[in-house]
């Protein structure tokens, strides 16, 4: 135990298992003891005691790479512990298999969804079950899916196909999938850092019906007031080991972001005054089609100068994914002008835009911003490898790539085993250090980050806004993509809202009023008078 | 009690079930193991099958390892095997790094034996010096292979067309158009064969220098297998640490980072394919001129598609690709001395199916388990 | 055991041997006879079906035949191999092995050198692919003895050996033309593996021996270019009585036609070997077969006692090597034979098999080609080079009526597939 954990200990701690077996006989839903996993040249966990009491909502908390979802694989069988030993409902359990944590009734929403696109909700579902029918009845399908949906407060089209689903649509199809295969415990890895906040609330009304219906919610989360309005009883886990399990209602989020991090934390970042210099990104007139070919950007004009933040505020799916990839040249625009720093790049390729100084932090780490089992040190080179130093001639210098790589752990605070390791192996918020340090490395002219820290911890989050900031000080152009207003009114220095492909209003983010922010991300933009003073940033200053 | 109900009653009762799941782990000894543990059990499973048609598979393994390997005669041998499956191998390994499959390999292979043969034969005069006549009939058979190759790649890369079925289709085309030559304007005497290439167009061979060293008499492995070798550790050298090579492990570990981060696709996906194909194609230039020495009906005992296998239980790694093909290449040496040919056959094919089918034991695994059936 | 068990894993080794064996398009010979040895049970031919690796044995003559199909193609090879055991049989202290389905080319070099290396004092190599590398293999082993069968290149220790098959199918063909008219039909097919000089010939003397007899039948052929291919030699004989015919003569290894011919109600010849009518006796006509026995014992012997030359060998009829199913060696026709033709091949075969009548007498003028233009003069008679079809072929003297042409009687619109 170390000398920080000794000293939250005045936070009302609970013995594990105390207070469950005082007011309830019944077994506890989960009970972990000594759980130890080791990897290669790193301890996951350490000798974690855990125990989840039935119809309880359990929030798991932690920062990146605290071993929460190593901890929450070992229980759903992806992992075998190292050491230790599982009880669910009062019976000890032995799990070789994902499979044998579902037969015992325990299941897991992963992070990235394990959906196959092509086929249809009610197809999906039906893809583990044991007992696969040789002819599939797809009418009584369907009719199943409907019900549990129901049931739970979670519509979804058993006949739609997954990649016509949005991202919360295809969370609610991985926790009918596992409730349809009879899990008891569910147990979802940061659910809400793919949804919007009005899918979030949709969520915690269903996560509430479950359990007033007997089942058992462990929900791992690094985000505090989310954890703090939903969960009954936090464990904060840190370095590995149980930090603190908690009664929700008996600590703030001071208390916990302390115990999280070992240290107390501050929720202000300092942001200097900076005036806007030149244009450097200008869209105008832009449109462009989504990949279901229908129009996703309509006559979007907006610029980004110099030393400038501009949020794109917005409910997901409005746009963003394809504004972001017009300017990468990842997607062609149907109409409309694109410029970077002056010059004419409309419909150029991806090496075009690079090369003209735009860096991305894309959306999906996983599958667009990374190559998952190439190494660290690969992947903060998959831009530069072309250049020197990394690049000479038609080699590329690996001990060079390595030493980069090197320095950027170090400067960015990426905790990884070594540059070596593929990066399928680091946690959420290190992969997006990784990428944030490749794209600010390359000294971008423009960088276009698509919610860069979601799914992050609080270090993390941070960290990387802090980095952003850095990089407008320095004369970046910043387009920030976020659904988190926090974040946008805590860094950008002017507000985009997106709405149907349009900008529906454009405001100073001094004089930004939430309020009207959020009716427009709604739609509701009657009010143009309200917005027109900010509209042209170049005419207010 | 929410859904399994909604699968029908089933009845109370234990019943062993066989279940297939992937293996948690994979210890790193095993991947690097697991070619010499899957040839071993290919053996062991050949054996039984051999004792139960009544042979002695001690005596019969024997017999193939000391034909294949038992001898410079041997070795010789199963070179000459061995350097069209390491040049196939090396150019299906290089698609199969991208997440393509070339596995019309064979097709390619006919395709650049095709055009060595026009230049051997019918484009070059007889009288060019060996050097330029190789080097033309080799640049020839690598643009005959590259061609069938830019034709799946062109169709993957602007169409999206699957190179499994566009490979597949032209390798029957390549055999179907080689059949029309050999039978029609270059047959000679109406057999399935062209006429024999003129000496400047043969590679050397080993025993073509049986009278400076007389050991070297009656080998007839050829100097294909140094391009082979050669071949071999330049595609290592370029995957290890050439700005392409670097480009292809991105696009073949996840296609969208690379475009994302500027990496042509397509023009990789034409290049590669075109390579691949090149590298068959240039294996068939080699047959030609090493061993068949003239163009002509089925001469590939289905190269294009053994390679496959090597190139993957060589982990597409160009170096282990040789001791590989060596190994395949045994086999089919050692197999020829069986009687009847069947066994020879039914062995190379147990063979194979055991090693394809372990390595998914050794990435998967079966457990028999007793359970209950019951919602 | 699970028969059905058993069948599936049959069926996924031999699926998984032609990965191996060759996917390309026409499934390749090694394919089917693992196919062959695989589904068969062991009863065919429990003697031989034990495994073995040829190797020689000490203090005997040991002789090596290396064979295009497998033993059990009731044809070709069959023919050779029952002319193997002959030998083994008839001469004291010989020793015999053989390869069997051993690719012409490249590979068939290897396999005979490695005959040759292991020790073997003789090898008979029994396709015409297998003339250049014989050659080869022979010049590296002077000490060892080669024959090689139905080619034209020879060496000190190295013979070629082929017979007057085309006399054989004159008969045939006067046969098939007896049945067509009997039938009143006009249509007799030929089923052709190349357009060698070898089967050139042979379509040319059935389509005399036919005219000779039914002067208004017409000779149909389709050629598969392959000596062995079951399939597409059943697929051709169906063609054939498709467009017609009501007998069908094969030239290929393997008596698939005459099944087909049964099952389609017409008639067949089989080809080779002189079990091929026994698939179906009531449809088979006859079989022009080889009689390699005596012939082998007869060279191994001259090896033997170290008499052996290399030489052109060409035997006839009188030598005893030739056969016709139902009209040698106290054989009666098959049932299918029309009556009015058995004297007269009677009559013409005791001619030949007294040296009265030989594969010249067949091709001595007039002749005319399918077109109806006259080709060989009256008076001229074809020479062996011309039945060879040699060309510039050293210690050989040139053609002049070179075999490549179609004789009367062969569809007019046939024609020889280019490249000759």
């Amino acid at each position: 135990m170390t000398p920080a954990q000794s000293k939250h200990a005045h936070v009302a701690t609970i013995a594990a298992g105390e207070p469950w077996r005082a007011s309830d006989d019944a077994p506890p839903a989960v009970e972990m003891r000594g759980i130890t996993k080791r990897f290669p040249g790193v301890i996951a966990n350490n000798q974690v005691d855990f125990t989840v009491k039935r119809g309880e909502i359990h929030a798991l908390l932690g920062e990146n790479g605290a071993g929460k979802s190593t901890l929450m694989n070992v229980l759903a069988g992806l992992y075998k512990p190292s050491e230790g030993t599982i009880w669910i409902h009062g019976e000890r359990v032995d799990f070789n298999s994902p499979r044998d944590a579902i037969a015992a009734g325990v299941g897991m929403v992963h992070q990235h969804f394990m959906l196959v696109p092509v086929q249809t909700v009610a197809e999906n579902i039906f893809l583990g079950v044991r007992e696969t029918p040789f002819v599939l009845d797809y009418k009584q399908m369907a009719a199943d899916v409907r019900r549990i949906g129901t049931q739970y407060g979670m519509p979804v089209d058993p006949n739609a196909k997954i990649w016509q689903l949005s991202v919360g649509e295809q969370q609610r199809v991985e926790i009918i999938k596992i409730l349809y295969h009879g899990a008891q415990v569910l147990i979802l890895d940061e659910p809400t850092a793919v949804l919007t906040p009005q899918e979030t609330l949709g969520l915690f009304a269903t996560l509430r019906t479950m359990v007033a219906q007997g089942k058992t919610v462990i929900f791992i989360s690094h985000k505090l007031d989310e954890v703090l309005s939903i969960a009954d009883r936090i464990t904060v886990l840190r370095a590995g080991g149980v930090a603190e399990t908690v009664f929700a209602r008996d600590v703030n989020k001071v208390q916990l972001a302390s115990l999280m991090v070992g240290r107390e934390v501050l929720f202000r970042l300092e942001k200097p005054e900076r005036a806007p210099g030149e244009v450097r990104l200008a869209l105008s007139a832009v449109e462009a089609l989504d990949n279901k070919n229908l129009p996703a950007l309509r006559k979007l004009t907006l610029k980004v100068h110099s030393c400038e933040i501009v949020g794109i505020a917005g409910v997901a799916g409005n746009g963003q994914r394809e504004l972001a990839e017009v300017i990468c040249g990842l997607r062609a625009i149907s109409g409309g002008v694109i410029e970077v720093c002056g010059k004419t790049v409309t419909n150029a390729a991806p090496i075009v835009m690079i090369n003209a100084g735009v860096a991305y932090v894309p959306e999906d780490r996983s599958t667009t911003g990374s190559a998952p089992n190439l190494s660290l040190a690969e992947n903060t080179a998959i831009k530069s490898y072309r250049d020197e130093p990394v690049g000479k001639g038609m080699f590329v210098k690996r001990n060079t790539m390595r030493t980069i790589a090197g320095g950027l752990i170090d400067r960015f605070n990426i905790s990884a085993p070594s540059t070596a390791t593929p990066v399928r192996k680091l946690s959420g918020g290190n992969l997006q250090k990784v990428i944030l340090a490749r794209e600010i490395s390359k000294r971008p002219r423009v960088l276009v980050a698509a919610y860069p820290t979601r799914g992050l911890d609080i270090g993390a989050t941070e960290a990387v806004r802090k980095i952003l900031l850095d990089e407008r000080n320095d004369g970046a152009a910043i387009l920030l993509i976020s659904e988190d207003l926090d974040e946008i009114f805590a860094i950008a220095d002017r507000i985009a809202v997106l709405y149907e492909g349009r900008v529906m209003g454009e405001f100073a983010s001094a004089d930004a009023d939430r309020e009207t922010i959020g009716l427009m991300m709604a739609g509701h933009a009657a009010d143009t008078a309200h917005t027109s003073p900010a509209r042209n940033p170049e005419a207010a200053s | 009690m929410t859904a399994q109900s909604a699968l029908g009653p089933t009845p109370e009762k234990t019943v062993t079930r066989l279940r297939i799941e992937q293996r948690m782990e994979q210890p790193t000894w095993l991947r690097y193991a697991s070619p010499i543990i899957l040839v071993g059990a290919a053996l062991l499973v050949g054996a039984l099958l051999l004792r139960l048609a009544g042979a002695n598979p001690w005596f019969v393994y024997r017999q193939m390892f000391s034909i294949a390997f038992g001898s410079a005669y041997g070795w010789s041998d199963t070179t000459i095997k061995a350097v069209p499956l390491i040049v196939i191998g090396l150019g299906v390994a290089l698609a199969l790094r991208m997440r393509l499959f070339n596995v019309g390999a064979e097709g390619q292979f006919f395709i650049g034996a095709f055009m060595a043969t026009g230049v051997a034969l019918y484009i070059l005069p007889t009288n060019a010096p060996a050097w330029l006549m190789l080097l033309a009939m080799g640049l020839g058979g690598f643009i005959g292979g590259a061609f069938w190759g830019f034709i799946p790649g062109i169709l993957k890369a602007r169409l999206n067309v699957n190179e499994i079925i566009t490979t597949l289709m032209l390798t029957y085309v390549a055999v179907l158009w080689n059949n029309y030559w050999v039978y029609g304007p270059w047959s000679e005497r109406g057999f399935g064969m062209t006429s024999t290439f003129p000496d400047n167009a043969w590679m050397p061979r080993f025993t073509d220098y049986a009278e400076q060293i007389p050991a070297l008499r009656g080998m007839t492995a050829h100097f294909g297998i140094f391009v082979a070798i050669v071949l071999a550790i330049v595609m290592w050298i370029l995957l290890r640490s050439s700005k392409w090579g670097f480009e292809i492990s991105v696009i073949g570990d996840n296609n969208r980072a690379a475009r994302y981060a500027g990496i042509n696709l397509s023009r990789n996906i034409i290049l590669v394919m075109m390579i691949s194909g090149g590298f068959a194609g240039l294996a068939g230039m080699i047959e030609v001129a090493g061993v068949v020495h003239r163009l002509q009906e089925r001469f590939s005992p289905g190269y294009g598609f053994t390679a496959i296998i090597i190139a993957w239980l060589a982990k597409l790694n160009p170096l282990a690709i040789i001791p590989v093909a060596y190994l395949f290449g045994g086999l089919l040496v050692g197999g020829d001395a069986i009687q009847p040919a069947g066994v020879a056959a039914m062995l190379q094919g147990v063979i194979l199916f055991v090693v394809v089918g372990g390595e998914m034991l050794l990435t998967y695994r079966v457990r028999l388990e007793k359970v209950a059936v019951a919602a | 055991m699970n028969k059905r068990a058993i069948w599936s894993i049959l069926s996924m080794i031999v699926l998984f041997s032609m990965l191996l064996g060759g996917c390309a398009v026409p499934a390749a010979a090694p394919a089917a006879p693992a196919a062959d040895a695989a589904a068969a049970p062991a009863e065919a031919a429990p003697a031989e079906a034990a495994i073995q690796i040829p190797a020689p044995v000490d203090g005997m003559f040991n002789v090596a035949f290396v064979y295009v199909g497998p033993v059990g193609d009731a044809g070709w090879t069959y023919a050779h191999d029952e002319g193997r055991r002959y030998l083994e049989e008839n001469l004291e202290g010989v020793h015999t092995a053989y390869l069997e389905s051993v690719p012409e080319g490249a590979d068939a070099e290897r396999v005979i050198r490695n005959l040759a290396r292991a020790g073997f004092n003789a090898v008979f190599t029994t396709s015409f692919g297998y003339m250049d590398p014989t050659a080869t293999v022979a010049a590296e082993f002077p000490d060892i003895d080669f024959v090689h069968v139905s080619g034209f290149l020879k060496g000190p220790n190295f013979s070629n050996l082929f017979g007057g098959m085309e006399s054989m199918k004159y008969l045939v063909g006067m046969i098939a033309g007896a049945k067509a008219q009997e039938l009143g039909a006009t249509q007799v097919g030929y089923i052709a593996p190349f357009a060698t000089a070898e089967v050139v010939r042979h379509i040319n003397a059935a389509a005399m021996g036919m005219r000779s007899v039914c002067p208004e039948c017409t000779l149909d052929i389709r050629w598969t270019f392959s000596w062995f291919d079951p399939n597409l030699e059943r697929e051709s004989a169906a063609s054939l009585i498709d467009a017609g015919a009501v007998v069908v003569i094969t030239g290929a290894d393997t008596p698939g036609p005459v099944q087909v011919a049964g099952e389609k109600g017409v008639f067949g010849v089989g080809y080779d070997s002189r079990n091929a009518c026994s698939i179906d006796p009531e449809a088979c006509l006859t079989v022009p077969y080889w009689n390699w026995g005596p012939e082998y014992v007869r060279l191994v012997q001259e090896m033997m006692d170290g008499t052996f030359v290399g030489s052109d060998i060409y035997f006839d009829v009188d030598s005893g090597s030739l056969g016709l199913l139902g009209f040698v060696e106290d054989q009666t026709p098959q049932p299918g034979v029309p009556a009015s033709i058995v004297p007269q091949v009677q009559e013409l075969l005791a001619k030949m098999e007294s040296g009265e009548f030989t594969r010249f007498d067949v091709f001595s003028g007039p002749i005319n080609d399918n077109k109806g233009n006259l080709f060989v003069p009256e008076g001229e008679q074809l020479t062996q080079s011309d039945l060879e079809g040699l060309k510039g072929i050293e210690g050989r003297e040139d053609c002049t009526f070179c075999m490549s042409w179609l004789a009367e009687g062969v569809s007019p619109d046939a024609e020889l597939p280019s490249g000759n």
